[in-house]
């Protein structure tokens, strides 16, 4: 085994086909027969269906068939997306479809779906999220409807949901959650403390923004198998979704994920249910691809959150307690929400000596909630983080100083009572301060600010499998059901090639579906390469055994003594006596063959976490006549345990940061008092431009992971969860004002610089 | 109603039939299966649909197809020529300017238009010829790399 290609920067193994136009995404393929379909969207928040007119729709020439809730062979009556791809009886948001047109061309779907008309009674619409919460609210939801039995949560983040207090809230029935993680008297901690802060924190609703539109084709094979092939994050858990939504066995749903345009947490069974009711009503192939307003109104974009925090510390540093509220937007996702994962954050990567957070979960008439890249963790990272520093200043401890002190490492206990593993919280914190842009922040300009935070996430973990085939040409196929995302099969051909004893180049990685690949869990909760990528290792390992016991035979040397090296296997010590992998693989796969194929197969079951910690230096100059925050430059560290290929993972840390920075500067789905959505399109929506982002600075962490695949783990998500809380921190420090919400636009940052940076909010 | 459209695409001269309303960039994909001009938004924000048309960048999705006629339309398809990627292609390869790769072509065609006009620019003037060009993915800065590389070389490659 050889790690000499590791570590390697190496172009992605996708990228000829993407820069020369030849991959072909989830709209992009040939279906003969092919139908579209297009959605009639609600244009109400909350409102009861009186009747769906779909005569004028047919009429248009080349419209086949006007689809409702009534007309989708769905097999149960929950209320998520998958049970209820069209509203029935009750609509609880606006852009919730309600009806979908199919037609032989796009423009005769288009067309159609213009004259279908939809009789709506209004609802009173529930759009505050604190009106929401309190008794005698209107409901966001009348028509009450089985659950549907999904289990999404669980691919974002293993979360326990903590205990529950004995003592009861008075609390609208829109609380559908209420989450308590408690430990020690964090009252008496904070009362005890030298320095208390407190501050309400909030988050908007904020949108994935992946370039690619949602799409999904869906077909029946002769057999009567469905076909399904789409953007998904995991084609494993879009085939449960279709088989539940709408009874089949799971042997009649064939999921082929596609290459994924951007996904972040928001391609997982969400319109898949729509184009496949439609073609087993039909029984035609059908595809559905979202127009880009669609997109914005009807998909699941990350919940608004509003976070009432207060933290203690000790003169000398230590924290003390941390007590917080947080009220979480669910919007119409009956099925789960983050107030589990985002009260579980709210610590950070440090020590506490007691706690009290509680979570609640609240249905609005907003969206249907769903995940966006760490989901969560930068809504509660910015309530945190900004704090922190407030800390910090009372104490006059410098702001990573102070954070140094309290830093997790392996062995503590987490908020879950579960110790710590492996953790490069440290490391992390002490590489990003002698990064010279740290020592600048005393020698700055009027106006400009340099701040810090730190955001971690803890990692997942699920079983999975691969495959590794080694054929007559010498060179290896890695066979894995993961899909497409942030080039997990470059990261997989290392492991392979150097698990085995090959050149990266001679790997090619396969993408397979539900009907021909291993199993492979979502791609989500940053666990592909530490778990898929462990699997690829142990299935290049078991075609190494199989490739050593047949090169023994033909050295006449044991296999101990032997290594495989650049596909030569060797005598160790005596290099000279060898044979080419490609050789004893052609003395097996042939006819009267002597040897077993070399392929291996491999698994993953590990139960310890990777936790990810990246920290962030933001430096920006605010304009006090405009109140625009501009980025001038911005650094971040993290920690990934092995940087397989370490241009990828500066390419994940730059991303994710580059999404902070749209979180704290630009993005906000907004909507009206009657829940209609003002932002919908990205005239209204911004997200970061190049223009707007600034260098950014990588410095790699390496505390190897034990459990993962050479030491490396998930990476992908950490990045984006400290970046807003540096940039609010950088703009404290430029201004002596904080800003408690997000994003801080120009309106906002110019009115907080207007007003007395007087009196932080009461606490909760 | 279909129209008649000439265009000569990628070289070559191509005929079609068109609605009147349809777009440029849905006759380059369903008319003439060209998929690599992708279409990311409905309000012409994006640049995934970003082709030359004689030799200038536009967003296939600003015009009618019928609007098109007569001229020389290059989408990402033709840019590597006897198997032989672009320059900036091949910079977007080595340098990493890509991640999930559906903002690439449009990238790659903007690029070509800025350095066919401005062979040496500065990050600045690269970055602001990228503001119609969204990527969700890289964070830019290797976008910004690999158009700079890609200038470099082919400058280079202008003096042998």
């Amino acid at each position: 085994m050889s790690e000499a290609h590791i570590g390697v920067a190496r172009p992605r193994i996708d990228a000829p086909d993407k820069v020369t136009g030849a991959t072909k995404f989830g709209a992009d393929g040939y279906v003969h027969g092919l139908l579209h379909a297009r959605l009639v969207l609600s244009t109400e928040a909350h409102a009861r269906i009186r009747a769906i007119h779909g005569d004028d729709a047919l009429s248009v020439p080349g419209v086949v068939a006007v689809l409702t809730a009534a007309d989708l062979p769905t097999a149960t009556t929950g209320t998520d997306r998958a049970a209820e791809p069209l509203a029935r009886e009750e609509v609880v948001f606006a852009g919730q479809p309600v009806a979908m047109v199919v037609a032989e061309t796009e423009a005769a779907a288009e067309d159609g779906a213009e004259v279908v008309m939809v009789e709506l009674e209004t609802l009173p619409p529930v759009v505050d999220l604190e009106d929401a919460m309190r008794p005698g609210s209107a409901l966001a939801r009348l028509v009450e409807k089985a659950e549907g039995g999904s289990d999404l949560e669980s691919i974002h983040a293993g979360v326990d949901h903590g205990q529950e207090d004995a003592e009861q809230e008075q609390l609208s029935a829109n609380v559908l959650d209420r989450v308590q993680r408690k430990n020690g008297d964090a009252a008496a901690a904070l009362d005890a403390s030298e320095v208390v802060v407190f501050g309400t924190f909030r988050t908007p609703w904020v949108y994935q923004a992946y370039l690619e539109p949602q799409v999904a084709t869906t077909w029946l094979e002769p057999s009567g198998t469905l076909v399904v092939s789409t953007g998904t994050q995991g084609s494993f858990v879009s085939r449960k979704e279709l088989a539940r939504a709408f009874g089949l066995p799971l042997d009649r749903v064939r999921v082929v994920a596609e290459p994924l345009g951007g996904s972040f947490g928001g391609k997982l069974a969400l319109i898949e249910p729509l184009a496949a009711g439609a073609t087993l009503a039909l029984r035609r192939p059908v595809r559905l691809v979202l127009t880009r307003g669609e997109d914005f109104l009807a998909t699941n974009p990350a919940s608004a959150q509003v976070t009432h925090l207060r933290v203690g510390a000790r003169k000398d540093g230590t924290f003390t307690g941390i007590e917080a509220r947080m009220l979480v937007d669910r919007g119409t996702n009956a099925g789960w929400g983050v107030e589990g994962i985002t009260s579980s954050l709210l610590v950070g990567p440090y020590r506490w000596e007691a706690h009290d957070i509680v979570g609640y979960g609240i249905q609005t008439n907003r969206f249907t909630f769903g995940a966006y890249r760490a989901p969560g963790a930068p809504t509660a990272a910015f309530a945190l983080e900004s704090l922190l520093d407030e800390l910090a200043e009372k104490l006059g401890i410098d702001p990573i100083e102070i954070r140094l002190r309290n830093a997790v490492v392996e062995g503590d206990i987490g908020i879950s009572g579960n110790a710590y593993p492996t953790i490069g919280a440290v490391e992390v914190l002490e590489r990003i301060r002698e990064h010279p842009l740290w020592s600048a922040r005393a020698s700055l300009p009027e106006n400009e600010g340099i701040g810090f935070a730190a955001g971690y996430w803890p990692g997942g973990n699920e079983p999975a499998a691969a495959i590794c085939r080694v054929d007559t040409d010498g060179t290896m196929t890695v066979v894995t059901s993961s899909v497409d995302m942030s080039g997990v099969d470059t990261g997989f051909a290392v492991i392979a090639a150097a698990a085995f004893g090959l050149d990266p180049n001679k790997v090619r990685v396969v993408f397979a579906d539900t009907a021909t690949g291993p199993y492979s869990g979502a791609s989500g909760g940053s666990k592909v390469t530490y778990t898929v990528g462990k699997a690829v290792e142990g299935a290049a390992r078991a075609a190494r055994v199989k490739v050593l016991a047949a090169a023994s035979q033909e050295l006449e040397i044991a296999p101990d003594d032997l290594e495989v090296v650049d596909g030569v296997v060797r005598a160790i010590g005596a290099p000279d006596r060898s044979i080419t992998v490609e050789e004893i693989v052609g003395k097996a796969l042939r006819y009267g063959g002597r040897y077993e194929p070399i392929e291996g197969h491999g698994g993953s079951a590990q139960t310890r976490g990777a936790p990810s910690v990246a920290a962030h230096l933001s430096h920006v100059r605010v304009d006090r006549d405009t109140g625009e925050v501009e980025l001038l430059r911005h650094v971040i560290a993290q920690d990934v345990g092995r940087a397989l290929n370490p241009a990828l993972v500066e390419g994940q840390m730059r991303g994710g940061a580059a999404q902070g920075m749209g979180w704290a500067l630009f993005e906000r789905l907004d909507h009206d008092e009657d829940g209609r959505l003002l932002t919908g399109s990205f005239l209204d929506y911004a997200i970061p431009v190049a223009e707007r982002v600034p260098e950014i600075d990588t410095l790699i962490v390496e505390v190897p992971a034990p459990d993962g695949p050479f030491g490396a783990k998930g990476i992908g998500e950490a990045p984006v969860v400290g970046a807003a809380p540096a940039i609010s921190n950088a703009v404290a420090a430029a201004t002596g004002v904080r800003i408690h919400e997000l994003p801080m636009t120009p309106p906002r940052v110019w009115q907080a610089l207007r007003q007395d940076s007087g009196p932080t909010e009461t606490p909760a | 109603m279909l129209e008649p459209l000439q265009l000569v695409v990628n070289g070559e001269r191509r005929s079609l039939d068109v609605e009147p309303r349809t777009l440029l960039v849905h006759a380059l994909r369903d008319g003439l299966g060209l998929t690599g001009a992708h279409i990311g938004c409905d309000t012409s924000q994006c640049g995934a649909c970003t082709v030359l048309l004689d030799g200038r960048a536009v967003k296939s999705c600003t015009l009618l197809a019928l609007q098109a006629e007569g001229a020389e339309i290059t989408t990402i398809e033709s840019l590597a020529s006897d198997g032989e990627m672009h320059p900036i292609q091949r910079s977007f390869v080595e340098n990493h300017g890509l991640q999930c790769g559906f903002c690439t072509p449009g990238l790659i065609l903007t690029a070509t238009d800025l350095l066919s006009r401005d062979p040496d620019p500065s990050d600045d003037t690269i970055r602001h010829s990228l503001r119609g060009n969204f990527c969700r993915c890289t964070g830019y800065e290797t976008i910004v790399e690999s158009i700079r590389a890609a200038g470099a070389e082919m400058r280079g490659s202008v003096g042998r």
